[in-house]
Formats: structure tokens, sequence, C-alpha cells
């Protein structure tokens, strides 16, 4: 049993069912009638249903029948990159691309298993001085520089 | 004759010291991203339409189809020295292409891609100019009726193009679709789906979601296989092809051109279709098919071709219809919206110096590619041999830094970021994430029309198979989606998709 609800197939048939399920419950406050017999509700309904039923098919269908197992799943990589584009966004407007821009660079560097440090302090710098050159001077992008320090 | 006036038109625009300036940093720095290994053209666009933002219209969208072009050569170009596509059109380029660059030939393999390519561009450039002004005038005679059954029609094609299963392709439309919702309803102005972030009251921007899936999750994906780019190109050899060569090359440029330009048209994206099309066609018309895959040129000539003509003639049902038939097309169409037009029949009408321009752009944008990549192939291959730790750390920051300035906003950095997750989990569960694309874009348009339709007919679905056109289009969906899960015919697609 347990190789069998490992299979690839039969976890994507479950996310899919579980964003219906999701979908189903947040369109339920929108009303389905309307001009026409269609209301705001009624595709987000209708699709979330269709979506479901689907998404049980494949779930069924990988149970039954031979299917994929999982494969390799690593976590350092996901993490570092994607709360590197969250750190991005949360320093970008209070401290600039001054500090966001290195920021994201030697956080998400770490997701890869070849990280130097030097190399990506170095690095850093010069892409942020490259970005700032280009989108902030060249292209003249609103995107704040450092306004601790500069007030822009 | 009206063709050469609106042709006439186009050049005078595009000609503009300005636009040519614009089309030209275009295509070079589209090249330049394109180049880079597992970013595509879709992650180019997404990355680069800030650089477009301070722009006028005309030249904002010239230089976004400039970016569009580069981005697909360079994507060829990481295609034939490493073995790397950056997308699924340039898969079949990097079977023989590659194998004619480890034999020292990868000038010639790059030489002629950029000369088919643009004998492509030019040919297609023509038809979008011939059939653009009568498919406009018929777009203007379609109803709501007729769009929605036209979109169906464009998500059955893009289900029965799509590899894999059918059953996850239509699942990856739905779930497109119902991502589509989310936002405020056009007609009652209800937030829908919103989680109550006013964030999303406009629903999901397109750009991010194309930029977390495609470029976000690629390079996540990238990350999990250690390196194994092999940049074992010695030296790129001359660049151009002998005359021999360049009579191997004639027809299946040509027949390419054909099949491309076709297919591209299509919508439902058929232009990811025109480059496997070309390689089964030009195996079967081979005197010594055996060569293929073992670095044959006709095999880098002609998908390389077909690639282009697809790419160009994707702009057809854009331009015309206001449908956008692939995700590149609908970020044009988020482009087009930040500079205040709306895609459809209306704007070459309105707009015509836009219109032709664009299209004359095109042609220029075929021809300076050729001109810059020729002598810049030097550049492109030193830019390949920078170890990918540094090449996705840049990646990731050109990323945030053109998502946040689309729109100003750090929530579009978090939704990026989240839909870069959405795209790593889809591909790891094995969920093809393109169809999901093309559900979306395509949505919202869908849903206006349905209700539109339904409101003129009182509610009656009747309308859609009373009206003689939306009947046809409806029926030949209905068809094709039939066809494809016929247990015969998907053994036969399966089989088609392994060549």
């Amino acid at each position: 049993m347990p190789q069998r609800v490992l299979r690839r197939d039969f976890l994507g048939g479950l996310l899919i069912l579980a964003v219906a399920a999701v979908a189903w419950w947040l369109a339920q406050p929108l009303p389905s009638g309307g001009n026409g017999g269609v209301g705001p509700g009624t595709l987000p309904k209708a699709l979330a249903v269709i979506l479901g039923g689907l998404g049980l098919i494949l779930s069924v269908d990988a149970l039954v029948a031979q299917g994929p197992g999982l494969g390799r799943w690593t976590l350092r990589g996901p993490l570092l990159i994607l709360g590197g584009l969250a750190l991005f966004g949360v320093a970008v407007r209070p401290l600039g691309l001054a500090v966001a821009g290195p920021l994201l660079i030697i956080v998400g560097a770490f997701a890869s298993r070849e990280v130097r440090w030097g190399e990506t302090l170095v690095f850093g710098a010069l892409m942020t001085l490259f970005c700032v050159g280009l989108f902030k001077f060249a292209l003249g992008l609103p995107i704040p520089l450092a306004p601790w320090l500069m007030g822009y | 004759m009206e063709l050469i006036a609106n042709l006439g038109v186009g050049f005078a625009t595009a000609l503009t010291p300005m636009n040519l300036f614009l089309c030209f940093i275009g295509c070079l720095v589209g090249t330049l991203i394109g180049v880079l290994p597992g970013v595509g053209p879709i992650a180019t666009i997404a990355m680069l339409m800030p650089l477009t933002l301070k722009v006028d219209p005309t030249g904002a969208l010239i230089m976004l189809a400039g970016i569009y072009y580069g981005a697909q050569y360079g994507g060829s170009t990481t295609a034939i020295l490493v073995n790397m596509p950056g997308e699924v059109t340039a898969v079949v380029t990097a079977i023989d292409g590659h194998e004619m660059a480890k034999r020292g030939e990868a000038g010639i393999a790059l030489g002629v891609a950029a000369l088919g390519s643009f004998v492509a561009g030019t040919i297609a450039t023509l038809i979008i100019a011939a059939i653009g002004a009568p498919l406009t005038r018929l777009a203007l005679l379609f109803g709501p009726a007729e769009y929605f059954g036209l979109m169906v029609l464009g998500l059955g094609l893009a289900i029965v193009l799509a590899r894999g299963s059918v059953l996850k392709a239509v699942i990856m439309v739905v779930l497109g679709l119902l991502l589509s919702t989310v936002g405020t309803d056009l007609e009652t102005g209800q937030e829908r789906l919103t989680l109550g972030l006013g964030e999303l009251s406009d629903g999901v921007d397109f750009a991010v979601l194309a930029m977390g899936v495609f470029g976000i999750a690629e390079i996540l994906r990238n990350l999990e296989n250690p390196e194994s780019r092999n940049v074992a190109v010695a030296k790129v050899g001359r660049l151009l092809p002998g005359m021999a060569e360049l009579r191997k090359c004639i027809g299946p440029v040509l027949r390419a051109t054909g099949l491309g330009a076709v297919l591209g048209i299509l919508p439902g994206n058929g232009a990811v279709l025109g480059p496997f099309a070309s390689y089964a066609l030009e195996k079967k018309l081979a005197k010594d098919p055996s060569r293929f895959g073992k670095g044959a040129i006709e095999a880098v000539a002609g998908p390389e071709s077909a690639n282009n003509a697809g790419a160009q003639t994707s702009f057809i049902p854009l331009l015309t219809l206001g449908i956008p038939p692939n995700a590149v097309m609908a970020l044009m169409v988020g482009a087009m919206t930040i500079h205040g037009l709306i895609p459809g029949p209306q704007v070459m009408t309105k707009h015509p110096t836009l219109f032709w321009g664009m299209v004359a752009s095109m042609w220029i944008g075929n021809l300076l590619l050729l001109v810059i990549n020729l002598p810049l192939i030097g550049l492109w291959v030193r830019l390949l041999k920078v170890p990918y730790r540094l090449l996705f750390t840049t990646i990731l920051l050109f990323c945030a830094i053109g998502i946040y300035s689309i729109n100003n906003n750090p929530y579009d950095v978090y939704f990026t970021a989240f839909f870069g997750l959405v795209g790593y989990l889809l591909i790891k569960l094995g969920l093809e994430p393109a169809p999901m694309l093309l559900g979306f874009v395509l949505g919202r348009l869908m849903e206006e029309k349905l209700r539109q339709a339904l409101a003129l007919s009182e509610g009656s679905f009747m309308t859609f198979v009373e009206r003689p056109v939306s009947a046809v289009l409806l029926a030949i969906a209905a068809v094709i989606m039939v066809i494809a899960v016929l247990p015969a015919v998907s053994r036969k697609r399966e089989q088609a998709f392994q060549e």
C-alpha cells in the first residue's frame, strides 16, 4: 500500500482535488444566477467541480494501474530561492535595491551546493551595482535605491 | 496594392531612428538573456518587460517583439552549443545541432539556423501583412458566441497538442480557467476567490504567474540536477555555410516555413508543433533517414525555420482577433494593456501605424538578428561557460527587479515566489504547466464572452448551436477532443510525440 500511495500521479490527483475543494469552498458565497443565468459564482463553482472530478480520476487511476514513483525531492533549493525572493520583497521598499539585491543573491546562492562565500559577496555587489546602473539610472524606473541613506 | 501601401506605412514607422534603435536593443538583450541556459522566451519577456515601460506604445511593442525573436534565437544557440534547450521548440534543434557542434561544425549549425530563420521570418511577415487586413474585417463580424466557440477550439487544440496524457492536459487547462476567475467579477464587481487580499482584486497578474511557473520553477528544477553543462565546443568554426550546404537546406527551409506558418495561426499554441512536424517531414523525405539524429544539417535548418515562422504567425490571432494563442502572446497582451491598448480587431483600424509598424519591425528584427548574432557568437559561447551558480543568481535578481517594477508592488514578488513553488510541485508531480497558462490566458475573455452571449440570448445555451459559425467551431472542438481520447489514436499520438 505505501508504494501505491506514494505514486506521483496519485499525489498529483490529490493536490488537484485539494485545490478544487478550496476553490469550491471559497466560491460558496458568490451568487450563481444573474444576467442570462450565469452569475459571478457559476463558473468558479462549475470549474471547481469539474477539476475535482478530474483530479479524483487521476488519483484512482494511479492507484489501480502502474505508474512512476515520486522521484527525488530536495528542500534546500525551494527553501532558499523562494525565501530569498520573499526577503527581497520585504526589503525592497524600506531598505532599497542596495540592500535587497545583495540579500537575494547571497541567500539564493546557497541553494546551490557549489556556493563559495567570497565569490558570492563580490558577485552580489557587482551585480547590484550593474542593476542599479541599468534599472535606476539608465531606465529611470522608480525602484527605491537606499531610502535610509539617500532618501530615495 | 493595399498590402504595399500598408507595408509602406509600417516601414516608415519602424525605420525611424528611435524605433530602429529599440528593435536593435530588444533583439540584443533578448538574445543575451535567451542564451542563458534554462531561460526560455516566456521568462525572458516577463523579465525584460520593465525595459519597455518608459517607451511609447509602438516602440514598446517593437522592442518586445525584438526581445521575443532574440530570446528564441538565443535559445537555439544554447540548444546547439550545450544541448540545453530553454524551451520546447528548441528541443528538436538540440538533437542534430549539438551533434554538428560536437563535430566542430557549431558555426555552420548556428549560421544555417540564423539564415533559415531569416527566410522564414521574411515569408511569415508577408503572410501576416497579406491576411491581417481580411482577417480583421472577418473578426469585426464576430459576436460573443463566435468568440467563445473559437476559444473553446483553441483550448481543445492545446489539449490535443500537449505532450503526455490527455487527462493531465485537461486538468491543467481547467486549473488555468479556474485561476483566471480569481479577482473582481466584471459584471457585478464582487470579489471572487481573493482570500480577502486586496492585491488579488485585479486577478492574478499573468507576468507573475508566467515568471513563477516558467522562470523560478525552472531554476529549482535545474538546481536539482547536478550541473552537466558541457560546452565541449573547442571551436565554433566558420559560420557561413557553403553552396552545397545551402542547396541542401533550401527545400527544408521553405517546407518548414509553410508548416510553421500554418500551425502558428492556430489558436491553441500550434506553433510549438512546427519544429516537430518539420523534423518528421524531412526525415520522411530524406534519401538517408539514418543521418537524422547524427548531425544532419536539414534537421537544424528545417525546425529552426518552422519555429521562427510559427513564432511570427502566432501574432495573427492576437493582432486580428485579440485572442492570444500562447503564453508569449499573453505577455504581449499584458504589455499592450499597460500602454492602454486593447488587443483586437480595433488595433489595426484605430492604430494603423502601430499595427503595421510592428509587422514591418518583425522583418527588420529578423535581419538585425542575422547581423548581430553571427559576429557575436564568440561572446555567447563565453557567456555559456559561466558556471550555473552565478547564472541562476543573476536570473533570480533580474526576475525580482523585473516583477517588482511592473507594478512597483512587493506583493508581486511574493506571488511570483508562490507560483514558483506551485510550478515546482506541478513539475515534480508530472503535471506539465504549459496548458494551465493557456487556460488562464483565455479564461477571463471566455467567461466574458460566454456571459455576454447568454445575456443576449436571455440565458439560452442554444445560441451557441443556432449561430452557424460558433456551432461549427464548437463541433470541430468536440470532434478533435473525441478523436484524441480514442484508444487507437491516442496510441498513435504517443508514438508521434516520441519521434
